[in-house]
């Protein structure tokens, strides 16, 4: 009995002590815990976000980081309750779920009176500048767009009240989905030009010259697809539309797909559509190189395979990465086929379940990255779009002194950042005779930038209208699921295999048989 | 005070970590995994999970079916080449531990490092990934399993029993199907079921070396719940398909190997 009591006494004096440590933390200073993406950040210690907190609380800031690496992770962590969190940064689909889950608080960012009201009374605002104005409105607007209002589904006292994401939610990055491809090989097989490309579409990726027939059958064996259900399936839709195999077909309203709009279409996930892509995918096995997600660059690099769907930030990389003194160029190049493509954001919500003394922290956090200079930092970093307009990037000369450095353009000298800002913001360059020229035939001018208006002079201009916002597949998750299985899953047959292998054993088990036989014989 | 409830610093006190150990970490999670498997979006109880792997609807079963063909190639040679190897050894080199410590050097190096490189080496050399890669990559991982436990029961065979058989007339072939063969069995159990399992199980050979284009049921228990949030239920009836077959793998040995002195490690 005095044991256990004593056992009890030492165990009780161990927690009270380990209490009273983190009871003392809390209360000395200010802290934040984020929760981003793996690699989504340009410091992960943020030493020049604690400056900036100091400088405008005059208050010192403890910051935990802790990451994620797929928006399924993130939203099992956070709805299964392990949810310490003050800010979390997943994709717009999953916001969408976490809203109908009324998981987060609205915090009226683009309402700089409601936005700044919510501080508490002890931070002195005058050093604050609420930077909402630096946020590309066409990201805004585009999300309106595909999300409109968005219900709450869980049950409580905001079951069945509507509202807009963008009250919940600061875009941060934004990228595309398009073709990572290398293009001396296509120039090698014959079929780096323009119009055979662009008659391709979405196609390259099923090698399908876009009427049914082979691209070139040196592309067999060499496609790399995402081994993500979202983007092939997004992938796969937009290749059905170009190559003309949803032509007549209707959805279970009877509305031809053909009519929709890319919103529309990459949103009708519906029992007839799911057929359609689970065939095209199965049928795309033959074609295919493999499917990746980490090593995709790597192949592409090496020269393990040609093409692959891939995130713009993902492509630059690559692209980065490519060059080839061989060539004097770089080898790979990244484009969004014409007509149709997808755009996806990632932003920053607050959890309910944020520690509210933490609040002005998160304000000021998320203000924060809208800041130029903290937005070119973190879009060098990552490789991604910030959601910080072009202009205002172009406007600030810390912000562009960051880029070109990081970029290794001589800021002094007006000609390089010239070419600079042609590069960067515009994807091309002038020639000789002073012509706007893009970097690569194919490819779009404003990949990087789909939303500004700077490109718009150059002709390879494209329109964000092409672009499309996927949102959760809702209540055909699952049948999502288990098509991309299904045709995950298919074209393999292990049974010869099988058959090889008895037949190897059977004929080993002979001859012992045989020989042991003949030995007993003699 | 119950005489029971009294804490006395026993040697079995010392077990008592141990069993909280196995309670939290192989009791607990398997608990989960099967009430998962009764429960659908809404954590309702159902039978949809499992109407939905054994209908084939994801391509479950086939992929199983697949798994195991892997499975029983990759140790049929396996066992193939690691006989006559463990056997060579015992024979010629027992007292040599270095031939065997070469054999068990790969292990040494983490798996995947070896996998990535075993990619890279067929791609300099133009190989196609596909089945025939993924099965190299599965006998090059898993044969020191089968070599190993063939190695120890083939040493410690008593020499005067091969000595008595060719005292008693066998020739070369006669002693070792009638006394050193026998005497193996324990091994070659053991070395089967260490190549069996883990081979129908793994996701990152095949992801690796055919660039996921063979989709094995590790592969697909690990995207049911990696990359979906909602099909968690799926995926624990395919765990516990995958259990109930460890199990029966298990089973099969202790029947056939009444030995017990190198019987299972698992």
């Amino acid at each position: 009995m005095k044991k256990i009591a004593s056992l009890l006494f030492v165990i009780l004096l161990v927690c009270f002590a380990a209490a009273l440590l983190s009871a003392c933390d809390v209360s000395e200073k200010d802290s934040l815990v984020i929760y981003n993406w793996a690699d989504y950040i340009f410091d992960e210690d943020l030493e020049d976000f604690k400056d900036y907190y100091k400088q405008v609380t005059g208050k010192d800031i403890d910051i935990t980081y802790v990451t994620f690496d797929t928006n399924e992770t993130m939203l099992t962590r956070l709805t299964k309750g392990d949810s310490n969190v003050d800010v979390v940064c997943p994709s717009e689909y999953a916001i969408q779920k976490l809203i109908e889950m009324d998981m987060l608080i609205p915090m009226y960012y683009f309402d700089e009176q409601r936005y700044t009201d919510a501080f508490s009374s002890n931070v002195n605002l005058d050093l604050y500048e609420h930077n909402s104005d630096n946020v590309e409105e066409g990201i805004i607007e585009k999300v309106s767009d595909t999300f409109g209002q968005i219900e709450i589904t869980a049950q409580g006292d905001n079951q069945g009240k509507k509202v807009s994401m963008v009250d919940y939610f600061v875009p941060y990055m934004y990228g595309t989905l398009g073709i990572l491809y290398n293009k001396y090989a296509f120039d090698e097989l014959g079929i780096y030009d323009e119009q055979i490309l662009n008659d391709s579409n979405w196609g390259i990726l099923f090698n399908d010259d876009g009427n049914g027939n082979l691209l070139h059958e040196g592309l067999t064996g060499n496609i790399l697809m995402k081994d993500s259900i979202r983007d092939s399936y997004a992938a796969t839709v937009f290749y059905l539309l170009e190559s003309g195999r949803l032509d007549g077909l209707t959805d279970e309203n009877g509305v031809l797909y053909t009519e929709m709009s890319v919103g529309e279409l990459i949103n009708a996930v519906d029992d007839g559509l799911l057929e359609v892509v689970k065939d095209a995918l199965t049928e795309q096995k033959k074609q295919l190189f493999g499917y990746e997600v980490d090593f995709g660059k790597d192949d592409l690099l090496m020269g393990n395979a040609i093409v692959d769907l891939a995130w713009s930030g993902d492509a630059m990389y690559a692209v980065e990465e490519s060059w080839s003194d061989e060539y004097d160029d770089y080898e790979l190049s990244y484009y969004v086929p014409h007509s149709t493509g997808n755009i996806w954001f990632d932003g920053w919500v607050v959890p309910k379940t944020h520690n509210p003394a933490h609040f002005d922290a998160i304000k000021l956090f998320i203000n924060y990255l809208n800041i130029p200079v903290s937005a070119a930092q973190n879009l060098l970093e990552i490789g991604y779009s910030s959601a910080v307009k072009a202009d205002v990037l172009r406007n600030d000369t810390d912000a562009m002194e960051v880029l070109a450095e990081g970029y290794e353009y001589d800021i002094d000298d007006p000609d390089s950042m010239q070419e600079f800002e042609m590069y960067f913001f515009e994807n091309s360059y002038l020639d000789e005779n002073g012509e706007i020229v893009c970097y690569d035939e194919i490819s779009d001018s404003n990949w990087r930038y789909p939303f500004a208006s700077a490109a718009n002079h150059n002709d390879d201009f494209r329109n964000i209208d092409s672009l499309g916002v996927m949102r959760d597949f809702g209540d055909k998750n699952k049948a999502v699921v288990t098509a991309w299985n299904y045709s995950r899953s298919a074209g393999v047959n292990a049974l010869p295999l099988l058959g090889w292998t008895a037949l190897a054993v059977a004929i080993a088990v002979g001859i012992v048989v045989l020989v042991y036989i003949i030995k007993r014989k003699n | 005070m119950n005489k029971k409830f009294k804490f006395r610093l026993t040697r079995r006190a010392f077990a008592y970590p141990y069993m909280i150990f196995l309670l939290l970490f192989v009791v607990v999670p398997l608990v989960i995994i099967l009430i998962n498997a009764f429960l659908d979006d809404n954590s309702k109880f159902t039978f949809a999970n499992f109407a939905e792997f054994f209908t084939d609807a994801g391509g479950g079963l086939t992929v199983l079916g697949n798994s195991l063909i892997i499975g029983l190639v990759t140790t049929v040679i396996c066992l193939a080449i690691g006989y006559p190897c463990a056997y060579f050894l015992a024979k010629y080199h027992a007292s040599n531990r270095v031939f065997v410590l070469m054999f068990i050097l790969p292990m040494w190096v983490n798996f995947l490092i070896r996998t990535l490189s075993t990619k890279a080496i067929f791609m300099a050399m133009d190989v196609d990934l596909g089945m025939g890669t993924v099965l190299f990559g599965m006998v090059y991982n898993y044969l020191p399993y089968m070599i190993l436990p063939l190695h120890t029961t083939l040493v410690s065979i008593d020499h005067s029993y091969i000595e008595a058989a060719e005292d008693l007339g066998a020739d070369k072939l006669n002693v070792f199907l009638k006394t050193v063969l026998p005497l193996s069995v324990p091994g070659i159990v053991s070395g089967i079921t260490m190549t069996f399992i883990p081979a129908i199980s793994t996701f990152a050979i095949s992801e690796i070396l055919s660039s996921s284009k063979i989709f094995l049921f590790g592969d697909a228990i690990n995207m049911h719940f990696s990359k979906t949030t909602n099909s968690f239920g799926v995926g624990s009836v395919m765990s516990l398909v995958m259990l109930v077959l460890v199990i029966v793998a298990n089973v099969i040995v202790n029947l056939t190997s009444k030995d017990e002195e190198v019987s299972s490690v698992l």
